[in-house]
């Protein structure tokens, strides 16, 4: 392993014992994308071979059949604790992206996690957001308090200085934490070279298409790519001036679109 | 080829042009996305704003609307080599995130307004990276523009400059550039409106730095946890300074255990030897100079009292417990002597209290403001000599990772400190 992937590795692996250690009820977040993927593998790697704690998979019931099959089988092979979260109200009244991206993303993501959340009592959530993502993750810390109303308050980041981590502190609030949040998309892929950890097949090139981000299925495109393997997409990730997230509709739809859903919660 | 990473954060008053900087760099060595150009286009017509290099870093609504830096940020940048930079707001009220994005930081640049010069949060922010010990490499004497390019002025606010710096006690010898960070002058491109000038741009400032990686002798190992991992116990935590091998005599402290490195573990496999960075798994036997008869019993009984906050160190120059020690802190809130708070050290996070506040020092100028006050104001430094639970420090300029410290009041921060 590169010297940079060892020290990305050891500081990831060290944020993720921080959190085991303080939060008593902690759970990790698993979207079957390639970043959060990466998360679980260095999960097992500091917990020497499995995820000591639940796995949350958000089901919209929009995302693509090889999500749920990629999930299904890891969740097997990894002896993972599942946990799907699904606001089925919302489902059962037949919201989606049509009537509004920031309403659907907010009631079939962000709703059903706060359910999720309250139901477990879970007092920290493992996320894969990386700083390179977009300029609102830019800004985020590795610990990341969120009030009881879900909120992120961006106004007033606690200070995070060194490596001493400032939790979220009274009833009903929990913690962000983002062990990857110092990865760029380019670490993540040579990681998962390295490590030969499995991907979604959707994230290679078929027909001249991948997908370089994954979402729900109306709200992800796919870009124009030849890249049909991981050597493949790495060096098309060392030319490209695209964003990552540049498939992602969810994001565009109105200005400071990523800063509104994440103020409300959205991952 | 190996990449080493430099994390380089760019400090200096409200509206010097920080952002506009860090914002040039990266569109003009073409490193920002179409996307976030077409975005950011999008805002200001829908904003009706003139175009700003800053919004590819402020990119939170607020900040767009009070143009201004509110939080700090960390954006990745490939050059010679790779970069973090880091920008942070200028506006006073606001130092809590300066703190934040600058404790990160391997070296510093100082942005300095050639028609403002130095101002309150100049100093306020050399005083601070001397504190948490981030040097300063290079200071850019931005907006030249709008003194005309004058070498004049450029000088005049240099040797102010440096002048701040002497009194703080900051190496001043470090390059100096006029830059005007709108018109991407002397930033990533060399300027044709200053002939006078022939140093370096920012760009090869920043890739002539060297990266010495300061590595301490000492061995230190901090621990996190202690796993149950197939009836054996690994205590899990990271290398802060120097090397552990296998076979190693090793104190922890301030459990003052005993013990031997049986093996070193990583998830797939056992290593020899561990160094600074690593995050690694360990599994102690008894020590030699346990007194204990049973070896078997002794191993166990010396992992059984290792625990979280522990730092373990080479028999021979093994971790000191104190119980006392003195500290250099800068406050968010206001502290009164006699009062009980928590303090974390790595992974230790103990009580203590307030003995003594044996200067009170302004963080504008770093002159001490009263001696032996009884309480000090949010924005103050301070030399505070604490009484705590038993814990493990270093001099910051001995050990660094084991010289900094957070203050804590009901589980929030409320400032930083290095040991002095
Ligand atoms: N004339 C001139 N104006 C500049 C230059 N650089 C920045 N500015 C302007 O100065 C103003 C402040 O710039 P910012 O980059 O936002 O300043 P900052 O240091 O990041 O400010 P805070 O984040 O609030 O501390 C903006 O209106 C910029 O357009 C320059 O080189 N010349
Ligand atoms: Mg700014």
């Amino acid at each position: 392993m590169s010297s940079r992937l060892r020290s990305l590795e050891n500081r990831s692996i060290y944020i993720l014992r921080e959190a085991y250690a303080e939060f008593d009820r902690p759970a990790v977040l698993w979207s079957t994308g390639k970043d959060s993927t990466t998360v679980l593998h260095l999960c097992r790697k500091a917990f020497f071979g499995e995820v000591p704690f639940p796995v949350i998979h958000i089901d919209t019931g929009r995302k693509f059949r090889e999500m749920y099959e990629f999930r299904d089988r890891l969740a097997r092979e990894w002896n993972l604790n599942m946990i799907i979260a699904r606001n089925e109200d919302a489902l059962n009244s037949g919201i989606g992206p049509e009537k509004g991206k920031l309403a659907c993303c907010t009631a079939l993501k962000t709703q059903a996690l706060l359910k999720c959340i309250s139901e477990h009592d879970f007092d920290a959530l493992i996320l894969a957001i990386r700083r390179d993502e977009h300029g609102v993750r830019a800004k985020e810390r590795v610990y990341s308090p969120r009030d009881r109303n879900f909120r992120w308050d961006y106004r007033d980041q606690p200070l995070e200085v060194w490596d001493y981590f400032q939790r979220a502190t009274g009833e009903g609030t929990h913690t962000r934490v983002h062990p990857i949040l110092h990865w760029r998309e380019l670490d993540v892929w040579e990681f998962i070279k390295n490590e030969q950890i499995p991907v979604n097949p959707l994230y290679f090139a078929r027909n001249g298409k991948r997908y370089r981000s994954l979402g729900c299925e109306p709200c992800t495109s796919p870009i124009e790519s030849n890249a049909a393997t991981i050597d493949e997409i790495i060096e098309e990730l060392k030319r490209t001036k695209t964003a990552e997230r540049a498939g992602r509709a969810q994001d565009k739809e109105k200005a400071f679109m990523m800063m509104k859903l994440r103020a409300l919660g959205y991952m | 080829m190996e990449e080493e990473e430099a994390k380089i954060v760019f400090v200096g008053h409200v509206d010097h042009g920080k952002s506009t900087l860090i914002g040039r760099l990266l569109y003009d060595s073409d490193s920002i996305h179409d996307e976030r150009i077409t975005e950011v286009q999008g805002l200001v017509e829908e904003f009706k704003r003139r175009f700003e290099f800053a919004y590819f870093l402020d990119a939170l609504e607020d900040e767009m609307r009070e143009e201004r830096t509110i939080d700090t940020t960390a954006l990745m940048f490939k050059g010679k080599r790779l970069y973090t930079l880091t920008d942070v707001p200028g506006h006073r009220e606001f130092i809590r995130n300066m703190l934040t994005g600058a404790s990160h930081a391997d070296f510093a640049v100082l942005v300095v307004s050639a028609d403002e010069g130095v101002r309150e949060q100049t100093k306020r922010h050399l005083f601070l990276l001397n504190l948490l010990g981030v040097p300063v490499i290079a200071v850019v004497i931005n907006k030249m523009d709008a003194v005309s390019y004058s070498r004049d002025v450029f000088e005049n606010v240099c040797s102010a400059v440096k002048d701040v710096m002497r009194s703080i006690g900051i190496n001043d010898d470090v390059i100096f550039i006029p830059a005007s960070a709108i018109n991407g002058e002397n930033i990533y491109k060399r300027s044709e409106n200053m002939d006078w000038y022939n140093g370096m741009t920012l760009i090869e400032a920043l890739d002539s730095v060297e990266l010495r990686r300061k590595s301490e002798k000492k061995l230190r190992f901090v621990v996190q946890d202690v796993y149950e991992i197939a009836s054996c116990r690994v205590v899990v935590g990271r290398v802060a300074s120097g090397v552990m091998n296998v076979g190693d005599e090793v104190v922890f402290e301030p459990s003052h255990t005993h013990a031997r490195i049986a093996s070193i573990k990583t998830a797939e496999r056992d290593v020899s030897t561990a160094e600074k960075g690593d995050s690694v798994g360990i599994v102690l036997e008894a020590s030699d100079s346990a007194d204990s008869a049973d070896s078997a019993d002794s191993a166990d009984s010396a992992v059984s009292a290792v625990r979280r906050g522990d730092v373990c160190g080479h028999a021979h120059d093994k971790p000191v417990t104190v119980r006392r020690f003195t500290g250099e802190a800068v406050l968010l809130e206001h502290l009164k002597t006699g009062e009980r708070l928590n303090l974390k050290v790595c992974t230790a996070l103990v009580d203590a209290e307030v003995s003594e506040i044996s200067t009170r020092i302004d963080s504008e100028s770093g002159e001490v403001l009263e001696r032996f006050p009884s309480e000090v104001k949010a924005g103050d430094a301070a030399v505070i000599v604490f009484e705590t639970e038993p814990v493990v420090v270093e001099r910051f300029s001995e050990i660094p990772p084991l010289g900094r410290f957070a203050l804590l009041r009901e589980g929030k921060n409320i400032g930083a400190g290095i040991v002095i």
